[in-house]
């Protein structure tokens, strides 16, 4: 039922809203078909961002893809955290690791658990959504998921111009012409954290030149 | 007058289907064939011929002319709602690509977004006088409030004609296209709105195509070199000439007679030509080839639709006053 629901929504009535009002073009979108497991990892502008990438996802897949989203700001309420969950297809996770000694849940465990399930992610590595067209220090989460699944592909993703159409603190969308570029699935070749989150932002930037 | 004004509101039952407008959607596709076929062979006989771009083209406009043709031939309404959506994909397009107007503005921007459904409702009632005054009154009034309501005033001289001017372009314009559908026929003229609009669409995209042909096959003497290097004087005149040819045989399709429909056609082109260069020269400000991707091997919706912007106010705007407004 979740499945049927999550990909009317997304498949038709998103992807054809984004596609037909908000001016969404996706390049290489069948590159998302290609793995049957994936971590995908874009750049983080607007809360569109989301939308257009469970939009890109096959109708197969979507209700395994799962977007992670901070507990702090989605959970903010109980019908908020429902619709989160329900209606994005979200993992609320708290946006750092319980420090030694401090209870509560562990944020890679939680995307680590969904992996295992052979599920997928949508991972924002910025964290929050920064200003259009530029990129923040990416989070070491990503580096420390990847280096524990090293089976995993991930996808990288650069999104351009959804920032301007629904950027942060503004509630009004204005319809902007953007563009969604999906490069190859992969493996990560390093070994190390710190190489992971590296060679993961240079994959996005090699895909950002492409727009240029 | 009043007769004029009545005709519009019901003429909108009468559309038929009648055999002139039939005759050219068949010449449409027959030259779409004609095209595909040409090169189809041209690749066989000549396999090194680089004709990827040309078959890309070809492709890209059996698109254009199937859902141009659906659009118009079947129901009023769906052209309407058919020549908005291409308006507001314009518009988005241009609005995207301006780097001429201040963040503050994205605010302002969606009453220009809004002035398309009241401007394309206007046309389908055949409100004329309200139709033709809506942008260049009201909302050159209404588009400079807004921007003095966001509170800076750094910049917003430029917004001010910017914002206007595109809207100008992309929705004023276009939508006579679809105004045109709501011209009645006239004595001894059957074809009706819809004879009109394939006018001049038809001949509008002959001449973009004419001029780029003649251009590529005789092309010597830049015209505009600063603006658009592969615009010549020899595809320029061509185009016009060529045009002319195709106005006086398909002058059927409007109330003007055939050496009237050839001096129209010969200045449809001149306009087209005109629509084209100033898209180029914005584009050329920008630092952008193409205003989009969205159509393969044209670019955006704009780099096609350039011409038509200014060909159909320009051909609307004599024909009415010439057969329409005094009769």
């Amino acid at each position: 039922m979740k499945r049927l629901i999550l990909s009317l929504l997304y498949c038709v009535l998103m992807r054809g809203f984004l596609k037909v009002i908000v001016g969404v073009v996706y390049r290489n979108r069948e590159a998302i078909k290609k793995v049957p497991q994936f971590v995908l990892v874009a750049n983080h502008n607007s809360h569109l961002d989301t939308m257009a990438l469970m939009s890109a996802c096959s109708p197969r897949m979507i209700a395994k893809t799962h977007p992670i989203a901070a507990g702090d700001y989605f959970g903010q309420s109980p019908i908020r955290a429902f619709f989160t969950r329900f209606f994005v297809n979200a993992i609320l996770i708290p946006r750092s690791r319980p420090k030694q000694g401090e209870a509560g849940p562990d944020p890679i465990e939680l995307m680590s658990e969904q992996l295992d399930k052979g599920h997928s992610l949508i991972l924002f590595p910025e964290g929050s959504r920064g200003e259009p067209e530029k990129f923040q220090k990416f989070k070491r989460g990503i580096g420390i998921l990847l280096d524990r699944h090293p089976g995993v592909h991930y996808i990288p993703v650069f999104m351009k111009g959804l920032g301007k159409s629904l950027p942060k603190g503004e509630a009004l969308l204005i319809p902007f012409n953007s563009l969604v570029v999906v490069g190859d699935p992969r493996k990560c070749k390093s070994r190390d954290i710190d190489g992971i989150v590296q060679e993961v932002e240079a994959a996005i930037r090699a895909l950002s030149v492409e727009t240029h | 007058m009043n007769n004029v004004f009545s005709f519009f509101s019901d003429n909108i039952e009468k559309f038929s289907s009648n055999p002139e407008v039939m005759i050219v959607v068949g010449l449409i596709f027959g030259i779409l064939i004609f095209a595909t076929l040409l090169f189809f062979i041209w690749g066989k006989i000549n396999p090194q011929a680089n004709l990827a771009e040309l078959k890309q083209r070809t492709r890209s406009w059996w698109m254009m002319a199937t859902i141009f043709v659906a659009a118009t031939v079947f129901n009023p309404i769906i052209s309407f709602v058919a020549f908005g959506l291409l308006s507001f994909m314009a518009l988005r397009e241009l609005a995207s690509i301006s780097k001429n107007v201040r963040d503050e503005d994205r605010r302002v921007l969606i009453w220009c977004y809004l002035a398309i459904p009241v401007q394309y409702f206007l046309a389908y009632k055949g409100w004329h006088n309200l139709f033709l005054t809506f942008i260049p009154v009201f909302m050159f009034i209404w588009i400079p409030f807004m921007l003095i309501l966001q509170g800076t005033t750094e910049g917003i001289s430029r917004s001010m004609s910017v914002l206007p001017t595109q809207l100008m372009f992309t929705v004023f314009g276009i939508s006579h296209l679809a105004f045109m559908l709501t011209l009645p026929p006239l004595e001894g003229f059957n074809a009706g709105g819809r004879g009109l609009l394939l006018f001049i669409v038809f001949i509008t995209e002959m001449n973009d195509v004419f001029q780029f042909t003649w251009g590529k096959l005789l092309g010597h003497i830049k015209i505009l070199p600063k603006i658009s290097p592969n615009k010549t004087w020899e595809g320029f005149v061509g185009g016009v000439v060529t045009s002319a040819i195709v106005g006086y045989l398909l002058h059927f399709l409007t109330p003007l007679t055939a050496i009237e429909a050839m001096v129209v056609s010969g200045l449809i082109a001149c306009s087209g030509f005109i629509g084209d260069v100033v898209v180029s020269a914005i584009k050329r400000d920008i630092g952008k080839k193409d205003t989009g991707d969205i159509i393969p091997g044209h670019g955006g919706i704009l780099d096609r639709i350039d011409s038509l912007a200014i060909t159909a106010p320009v051909f609307f705007h004599i024909v009415f006053q010439m057969y329409y407004l005094n009769k």
